[in-house]
């Protein structure tokens, strides 16, 4: 298909044209159901949320709920279970270990990104490999560590668990957004006799915001999809985070209230989905230009 | 100090480097060096130190020096080796089919332009905000035997004539894990490889056009060495992630029916928080850091060729 010597004139050749649109046919057909294999257990998920539990497991399953009902969100609130803790235990933590990291993270990614020093290097590679590092291997001396600082059990364990893969990967992430940062910039304040400080303060971090947000979020998700820590480091179930929480209480209070399972879902996931989307665009971004293409 | 190096052109860039040299920049990196000394680098060397010792934390004995009986015990151990296969289909199974469909999409998709290619990729990258143990519960209800929506479609399809057990059959489970996992894992590759088609450089496309280059040369001889290492790259990152994927397993299926869908994430955190063996789940945590390395070192060369 040579639509370079089509488009100037694409309808006074009608039979180029309809073999340019059966080619565009297929790949239309081929992109659609992309969608819908993206999208239709995400609508199965929000349509159940709705549904009665007896609809929910109709043998003939109903495209939309027959009877919608709000019961199963405020079911959420109302039961034996405390599922606006586990909510809240979540945002806590994940929101807190977003934060630390990017906040250890940067000076050190501007360092390695900017400075010279000997170390540099090492330091660089090696947190590279610490993010690769999986994590069971270190769940059980984590552990036993935790228990010592008697931190086992509490908000401030959990954030020390999701700052073995939080901290690596922001360093890494923000490397890669200070690299991006031209030097001349820096160079320009300089000159106009700006102290170091005050450069990194308001000419760097304006720059890098976008770097910092996107980083948070990054680590915030991976912070909110992470199971095996919660589960080992936490015992009292008041203090668990939602997704722990939904794996603990599956086999007791929703075992087959699949309305109220996905109602439950649903509150999960919607955290994760408005912070994605907020920053999707420089997401694409930061994991294009450095995490991955540029590295 | 920036009149030296116009004054100096041969060698402005080192000039430069050694007029904005900060000391106090350098200990920035410090506390991020503190941090991972700490909840890291204590806890891989505490690993070691324990897959050499016989230690129940429900004993309440102190752990004992055994040498390498752990690791001799690991190679008579049926269930690490199946641990070992399962790890090893569940990662390079996904990792492989989702990146040959988020090539498909990133190609079909590259000739779409404005709000439509904006729409449509912020709709395919959906799945990738929904957490992991959702995606597992998600898929877990799907899958159900009766009221399962699979079950549904492919019973009023004529594809089957009785609902099909997907998580309790120990052939079907695993297959039926890896399924949510691609849906879960497929944005990733079909954003980065979009991006990468994006960078291709346009005179390149241009004059394979004018070559009168067909749709598929286009394809297989112009664009895809130019996504060579992208894919390279993304897919290794991946590969890592599903090395540690716990939460989707656990959350369908608990690494059952028998160990029929236990990778070793599942097996090292039964070891260490159901049996308390702490001893044993280090060693086979020794062994897998290894495995993991090589493929750090492979992954790190490759940036390092690139850079």
């Amino acid at each position: 298909m040579n639509s370079m010597t089509m488009k100037p004139s694409p309808s006074e050749n009608p039979l180029a044209r309809r073999g340019v649109s059966a080619g565009r046919i297929v790949k239309y057909l081929a992109i659609a159901l992309a969608l819908f294999w993206s999208l239709a257990p995400v609508y199965w998920m929000l349509a159940t949320s709705f549904k009665t539990e007896l609809e929910a497991t109709r043998i003939d399953p109903t495209l939309i709920p027959v009877h919608p009902t709000l019961a199963n969100y405020i079911g959420l609130g109302g039961q034996s279970l405390p599922f606006f803790a586990f909510f809240v235990n979540s945002v806590i933590s994940c929101l807190a270990t977003a934060i630390i990291a990017v906040v250890i993270a940067t000076p050190a990614a501007y360092a390695l990104s900017r400075a010279r020093f000997r170390l540099r290097g090492t330091i660089s590679y090696s947190v590279l490999l610490f993010r690769m590092l999986p994590l069971v291997v270190m769940l059980a001396p984590l552990y036993l560590l935790l228990l010592n600082v008697q931190l086992l059990d509490s908000v401030g364990g959990l954030i020390v668990g999701f700052t073995t893969f939080g901290l690596p990967f922001a360093v890494w992430m923000m490397k890669s957004f200070i690299d991006a940062v031209p030097i001349e910039v820096e160079e320009a304040a300089r000159v106009d006799g700006y102290p170091r400080w005050q450069i990194l303060l308001r000419v760097v971090t304006p720059l890098i915001l976008p770097g910092l947000l996107t980083t948070g979020t990054f680590v915030f998700m991976e912070a909110w999809n992470n199971l095996i820590y919660p589960l080992t480091f936490m015992t009292t179930m008041d203090k668990q985070t939602l997704p722990a929480a939904l794996v603990l209480t599956f086999t007791g209070q929703f075992k087959t209230d699949w309305g109220g399972m996905m109602a439950a879902s649903t509150v999960t996931t919607l955290p994760l989905m408005i912070a994605f989307f907020a920053v999707q665009r420089s997401m694409v971004r930061g994991l294009t230009s450095g995490a991955v293409a540029g590295a | 100090m920036s009149a030296t190096s116009v004054e100096r052109p041969v060698k402005p860039a080192s000039a430069r480097k050694n007029a904005e040299r900060v000391p106090w920049i350098d200990w920035m990196v410090l506390p991020t060096v503190v941090v991972l000394a700490v909840v890291i680098g204590y806890p891989v060397i505490y690993t070691l130190v324990l897959s050499a010792t016989k230690y129940n934390m429900l004993d309440m004995v102190p752990p004992k020096y055994i040498g390498g009986a752990n690791y001799r015990h690991l190679f008579t151990d049926p269930i690490f080796w199946t641990s070992l296969r399962n790890t090893a289909i569940y990662t390079f199974g996904s990792v492989i089919i989702s990146s040959l469909l988020g090539l498909t999409l990133a190609l079909l998709t590259e000739s779409l332009t404005g709000w439509r290619f904006r729409s449509v990729r912020a709709l395919l990258l959906t799945p990738w905000a929904v957490p992991f143990v959702v995606v597992a519960f998600l898929f877990r209800y799907m899958y159900l035997q009766n009221g399962g929506v699979i079950n549904a479609v492919l019973l009023d399809l004529g594809l089957i004539d009785k609902p099909v057990l997907w998580l309790n059959n120990s052939y079907l489970a695993l297959p039926a894990i890896m399924v949510a996992n691609i849906w879960a894992m497929m944005p990733f590759f079909f954003l980065l490889l979009s991006a990468a088609l994006a960078a291709i450089p346009n005179e390149v496309i241009e004059s394979a056009r004018i070559d009168r280059a067909g749709t598929w040369s286009m394809v297989f001889q112009i664009k895809l060495p130019f996504l060579r290492s992208a894919l390279f790259i993304s897919s290794l990152l991946m590969i890592i992630s599903n090395f540690n994927d716990f939460a989707k397993i656990w959350a369908m299926t608990q690494g059952g029916p028998g160990y029929s869908t236990t990778t070793l994430v599942v097996y090292v955190y039964r070891l260490a928080f159901e049996n308390f063996n702490f001893g044993y789940a280090s060693a086979i945590g020794v062994v897998w850091l290894v495995l993991l390395l090589v493929f750090a070192l492979v992954y790190l060369r490759a940036v390092r060729v690139k850079a």
